[in-house]
């Protein structure tokens, strides 16, 4: 980590340097028309309006860091980014537990019967590059139609999204002990519950996290989503949508941040889970 | 030996049979039951549900026989022809096939007994019938999700790679990029689109620059690792040839990578088109699925938006399934295929 600092700092700082004099670019281009049209702007030339634009196209960095302390602070203000990012982080967590509840029973399922997976399978194979979000907009409005409101519209689409990469992780790690253990298992006599409690279930834990890390953006997707397309009364999607429609860029920017910041923490949350649940995969 | 392995006992073929009966007679007589009690606004009989429900038992019946006798017809040794890797793909999918027909008939029929109103759920007979009906909207919408995922594939692919292949050469940009492109896989997209969006207008190509966006870092990840992860006693040997640097690319690098780059273009066109679809929700000029999925809920004509959201899977599905057949035709040395066959 510490190796990596000064070229991670060196990137950084290269991409905004270079996303500088673009930023300065289209803006001045922006605020020049609206001085040929005669527009009332506080600052003279359009080379120095572009830093103090009211909607610019790229926020300038003096904005952003101008804009963020009222944005992000205090936590508990309703129209703070962190309080609203909490209930977008609560559908997500929810609706991937629940995800993550459904996706085993189908992986045990489909672990147990060849048959059932001969049916099933192939549909949630295909389910991976199939856009499913598609369906999230749709059922976020049938949902609210049908009274479902607040809190469960949003966990039950993350679920939605989540329970596919789970379901077909899940039901990869419990087929992944090879002939050789099955067999150990089988000449100790175990039944099929113990082959499932000693030997499947154990095997298919790094699937099973590997599964969730993936699901849990698509879920946080799902999540975003789903309280952009209803009327809920918090969430990241809402700030989204109403910034859009107000093309608000400097709030979008910050939202933007904020949502990035949010996944990575929810991405990193699964891999402190997976440590504290898994200590033997620790050494490596 | 191997012409007795190819066909199938004297139990699996009568399985198979009456599986197939099953399925045909339920989908016959559901879908008689169906055309009889046309009305799509008044709830069927109970006795006409009753029908219903024994025929679609029998369907899933017949899906379960099959299922079955397949497992057992797979099970038995392989012969080494052509002629027996075809007959095992089609039998294989065999059960997913009836299982759709079986669940599309049980949807429409349960639809139309129960008289589910046509902002809930369209009965799927009616969104095929708007696939037909505005198939000029839609190949337009399709157009334009795919110039823009093309066009971002292209770019942010091509991007990535040379990207990793910078990274390779040189550890400090290794050190310094790799990170971010882990971090930018938790990353939603959502948050991305309407910054985009607002900065570039709501033409295709703001589109495809998010695309490009996606489609960059798992591109990026993927070669990395296959450029980076090379039998230590490969290069050695190269080594030993006095191959320089440029050489080790070409002869060991760069194949060794193949499969990797492969994987980075599958998810890749996947996330590629999730994205474009993700961003027309946010803005688009007239055109995209996307947009067309979201304007069609803003009228409540859900059998559009089902129409679409069928268009995006069948998109989806063919993008994916034509790399890797040409993944296939590439890298087909590479162990992972030989091992299958």
């Amino acid at each position: 980590m510490n190796k990596s600092f000064i070229p991670m700092l060196t990137v950084a700082l290269v991409v905004v340097v270079l996303s500088f004099p673009l930023m300065v670019f289209l803006n001045a281009q922006s605020a020049q028309r609206l001085l040929d049209r005669g527009a009332e702007l506080p600052c003279g030339s359009a080379l120095s309006c572009a830093f103090n634009l009211r909607s610019p196209v790229i926020p300038a960095p003096n904005q952003l860091l101008e804009d963020f302390p009222k944005a992000f602070f205090p936590l508990t203000d309703p129209n703070s980014i962190p309080f609203h990012g909490f209930f977008t982080a609560l559908a997500t967590v929810l609706g991937l537990l629940l995800a993550g509840v459904v996706g085993l029973g189908l992986a045990v399922l489909l672990t147990v019967s060849r048959a059932f997976e001969r049916a099933v399978l192939p549909w949630l194979v295909a389910s991976q590059t199939v856009p499913v979000i598609a369906i999230a907009p749709m059922l976020a409005v049938v949902l609210g139609s049908n009274g479902v409101q607040g809190l469960l519209p949003k966990v039950l689409i993350s679920a939605y999204i989540a329970f596919f990469p789970i379901a077909v992780g899940v039901a990869k790690g419990l087929k992944s002990p090879d002939l050789l253990q099955v067999d150990l298992m089988r000449t100790y006599n175990a039944s099929s519950v113990q082959m499932f409690a000693k030997l499947r279930f154990p095997a298919s834990v790094p699937f099973l996290f590997t599964a969730f890390k993936i699901a849990m953006t698509a879920a946080l997707i799902g999540a975003i989503v789903s309280e952009s397309s209803t009327i809920t009364d918090a969430g990241l999607g809402r700030l989204l949508s109403e910034n859009s429609r107000a093309s608000d860029s400097r709030s979008l920017w910050l939202v933007m941040f904020g949502s990035a910041a949010l996944g990575i923490a929810l991405v990193a949350l699964v891999g402190v889970v997976e440590r504290l649940v898994t200590p033997w995969r620790r050494v490596r | 030996m191997a012409t007795r392995a190819l066909k199938p006992s004297f139990l699996e073929t009568n399985l198979i049979v009456l599986a197939v009966v099953c399925v045909l007679g339920s989908a016959f007589f559901s879908l008689k039951l169906i055309a009889d009690r046309f009305a799509l606004t008044e709830a069927w009989q109970s006795s006409d549900l009753i029908w219903l429900y024994a025929w679609l038992l029998l369907g899933l019946l017949g899906v379960a026989l099959a299922s079955s006798a397949v497992v057992r017809f797979l099970a038995r040794p392989k012969a080494k022809d052509n002629a027996d890797w075809l007959q095992r793909q089609l039998v294989a999918l065999l059960p997913a096939g009836l299982l759709a027909v079986v669940v599309l008939i049980a949807v429409e029929g349960l639809v139309r007994g129960y008289a589910v109103p046509l902002a809930q759920i369209p009965p799927p007979s009616l969104v095929v019938q708007r696939l037909w009906e505005a198939r000029d909207v839609l190949w337009r919408d399709t157009s334009t999700t795919l110039l823009e995922t093309i066009v971002g594939f292209v770019a942010g692919g091509s991007l990535g790679v040379l990207m990793a292949i910078a990274t390779q050469r040189y550890p400090f940009l290794e050190r310094g990029l790799m990170p971010y492109a882990t971090l930018f896989s938790s990353v939603p997209i959502v948050a991305l689109a309407p910054v985009v969006i607002r900065a570039m207008g709501v033409d295709w190509q703001s589109k495809a620059v998010i695309v490009a966006i996606t489609v960059f870092f798992p591109m990026l990840l993927n070669t990395a690792r296959g450029l980076t992860e090379v039998n230590p006693l490969q290069v050695d040997l190269m080594r030993s040839y006095a191959a320089d640097s440029r050489r080790t690319f070409q002869s060991l690098r760069l194949p060794n990578a193949m499969p990797f780059i492969f994987t980075g273009l599958k998810t890749g066109a996947v996330l590629g088109l999730i994205s474009a679809i993700v961003a027309e929700f946010f803005g688009a000029n007239g055109s995209g699925l996307g947009f067309r999925i979201v304007v069609e809920i803003g009228t409540v004509s859900l059998d559009a938006v089902w129409a679409a959201i069928v268009v995006a899977s069948f998109l989806g599905i063919t993008v994916y399934n034509l790399l890797a057949l040409l993944e296939r035709r590439v890298t087909g040395w590479h162990s992972s295929f030989r091992a299958e066959d």
